[in-house]
């Protein structure tokens, strides 16, 4: 889920970039907050020697950051920064890992992989002594992972399609009201709790999610899909090409729609399901872990955070950024104070333990 | 016939090192992880998902298949046997997808289809139906976009065995009063049957393997073979299940390979 997520962002950093809404200098700086590879500034410049590997999802910019970022990065702290495009995902963090000599430090994984892995004995714990716990919203600090920005499933639609425009998750499902197709997320994550939430399970009653439930809706519900999107982009083009009029999208993709269609597609933070982001660290890895802690604490500067919110349209992880943030832009910031009471996080300890089976049984009904 | 072996040793030796041992690890893995046993063969074989994926794939590659031999025998037949004209503009249709991506054309087929794609649009102004037909994100279009990518395959082994009709046969028949429907049934088709064959094969076992156009054009409802195990190995890491299921595939694959081969041999001779 994140991990799609995050390959998302620097596509939509690209595309905007193409598009000429942003320079390439802030899309640089957008990849710079992407990767926290802000400078740690002159208080860290006694960091210790060495190099670290940041893995994320990389694409063409990984060069050109580098030499953006990496080289001023090196001069400033004297810890190197090399990035790697190849994917953190469970698999391959555990191949790193196991194979006894991991080439790679910080790791954009899901707090709940990290937690898994962490368990395993496969990633460091976060070191709150380095890392700000105060800099963290309360309830998303981790062990084994650092808390850095949040996304949430929202409900998107083409305002054209309706009279009245959906105000729930009910909505999504009823579509003798609101017509037309619909499309959710190919990897259940948010899904579930959206069929739930549909069929009338309170909030604070979600986890641990019913399963069988939360299927039976979904399957009872799947003539109406007109595709499981699994990509950002492709969740944009479904909306945008007319195939559905309604989908359960990430709001950083939601907010594109609706600023790019001047609110023709527009979306409701009404029963969003909020995702946090994390970084993690990888086990004896070989940058050492004092330098990859001060890489994340580095992440958590709030101003650093704003402009990864403009960049990209994903909520800060430092609650102190919140206000930092233009007054007409923070409607679309999913842990604004107006929007947060609107919608309920994903339980990572949840999805720890129960991911993988869940994502099995999904698929089956969804392709079936 | 010495020289020769020797020449071919570095060859054999690259397939064993990187093929071989990897697939070895892989049949040890699929007996071990996580537990020893034969735990996860009948999980493959038994649990729901898995086996629905196998017989969705299967149905998949087959009508895939069968979509692309049918066309690529026009196409060759065109190509082979058509105007000088004809010949050139077929040739070209056929080498311009070898240039061209299988990511641009999977989103080449989606805005050609989708709801308000170009397709759609067309059939709206020309009056011919009031709303938008759903034709991607669904079976139809992988099936479309799969074939769209094999057909040029198909096209090769197809060619090999036109060009190898004797031009006499037919003129004879033709002498004899046959009528040219009766021809192409009774002797270009049967005299074509190993070039269908070959072609059948090497669609088929391509077509096993994808992975991005029906992840792409299915929308989400037609995962394969192919996507789980991508989805065992990085998503729910689940290396032993992706073992074995790649063992499954493999043996599944190789016996239809070795039907076919022995059929292919016995027509060739």
């Amino acid at each position: 889920m994140n991990t799609h997520f995050q390959n998302d962002l620097a596509e939509i950093l690209k595309e905007r970039a193409a598009k000429g809404q942003i320079s390439r200098r802030q899309m640089l700086q957008g990849f710079a907050a992407l990767l926290g590879t802000t400078a740690l500034g002159a208080g860290a410049a006694k960091a210790q020697d060495g190099r670290l590997v940041f893995v994320n999802w990389g694409g063409d910019a990984l060069d050109a950051m580098d030499e953006a970022f990496g080289t001023p990065f090196t001069e400033e702290t004297g810890i190197e920064v090399l990035y790697d495009g190849s994917g953190p995902t469970e698999g391959a963090i555990t191949a790193q890992v196991q194979g006894g000599n991991p080439s790679w430090d910080l790791v954009d994984a899901d707090p709940f992989t990290s937690q898994a892995l962490g368990r395993k004995g496969l990633m460091e714990p976060i070191d709150y002594d380095i890392v700000d716990e105060s800099k963290q919203r309360e309830g998303f600090g981790w062990e084994y992972s650092s808390s850095c920005y949040f996304y949430s499933y929202v409900i998107a639609y083409d305002a054209t399609q309706f009279d009245e425009p959906p105000t729930s998750i009910a909505d999504f499902f009823d579509t003798e009201k609101f017509p037309g197709k619909r499309s959710m997320y190919k990897w259940g994550a948010g899904m579930w709790e959206a069929a739930l939430l549909a069929d009338g399970v309170a909030p604070e009653d979600l986890y641990p999610l019913d399963l069988e439930r939360a299927h039976a809706k979904i399957d009872g519900f799947k003539e109406h899909i007109g595709a499981f999107w699994g990509g950002g982009a492709e969740s944009q083009s479904l909306l945008l090409n007319g195939d559905v009029s309604m989908a359960l999208i990430w709001n950083t993709r939601a907010s594109l729609l609706h600023k790019d269609t001047e609110g023709e597609i527009t979306f409701t933070w009404q029963d969003g399901i909020i995702g946090p982001g994390g970084i993690g660290v990888l086990k004896g890895n070989p940058g050492g872990t004092e330098a990859a802690m001060r890489y994340i604490a580095a992440t958590q500067d709030p101003e650093r955070q704003v402009v990864l919110f403009q960049m990209l349209g994903n909520a800060p992880s430092n609650p102190a950024a919140d206000a930092l943030i233009p007054e007409d832009e923070r409607r679309f910031n999913a842990m604004d104070p107006e929007n947060r009471p609107k919608q309920i996080a994903l339980d990572t300890d949840w999805y720890e333990e129960n991911y993988g089976a869940a994502l099995d049984a999904y698929l089956q009904i969804i392709s079936a | 016939m010495r020289a020769f072996l020797f020449l071919i040793c570095p060859v054999l030796l690259f397939l064993g090192v990187s093929y071989l041992l990897p697939f070895l690890g892989i049949v040890q893995l699929s007996f071990t992880d996580p537990d020893p046993g034969l735990a996860q063969y009948s999980r493959v074989l038994t649990e729901d998902l898995p086996t629905g994926v196998i017989w969705r794939t299967l149905r998949l590659c087959v009508l895939v298949t069968a979509v692309s031999v049918s066309c690529a025998y026009v196409i060759t037949l065109l190509w082979v046997r058509g105007s000088p004209l004809v010949r050139s503009i077929t040739e070209l249709c056929i080498m311009i997808p070898f240039w061209i991506s299988v990511l641009s054309r999977a989103f080449g087929w989606l805005s050609m289809l989708s709801n308000r794609g170009l397709l759609n649009t067309w059939l709206q102004d020309m009056g011919l139906i009031d709303s938008a037909i759903q034709m991607t994100r669904n079976e139809f279009a992988v099936v479309v976009g799969m074939s769209h990518y094999l057909i040029p395959f198909a096209v090769f082994p197809l060619a090999t065995a036109m060009r190898n009709v004797d031009e006499r046969v037919l003129t004879a028949a033709d002498g004899m009063g046959a009528s040219r429907l009766r021809i192409f049934w009774q002797i270009f088709l049967p005299m074509t049957s190993s070039g269908i064959l070959g072609a059948t094969l090497l669609v088929f076992v391509f077509s096993i393997g994808f992975y991005v156009t029906p992840a792409l054009l299915g929308g989400g409802q037609s995962v394969l073979v192919a996507e789980l195990i991508y989805l065992w190995i990085f998503q729910i890491p689940q290396w032993g299940m992706a073992a074995a299921m790649s063992v499954v595939l493999m043996l599944g694959v190789g016996g239809i390979l070795y039907v076919l081969m022995r059929r292919y041999g016995e027509m060739a001779k």
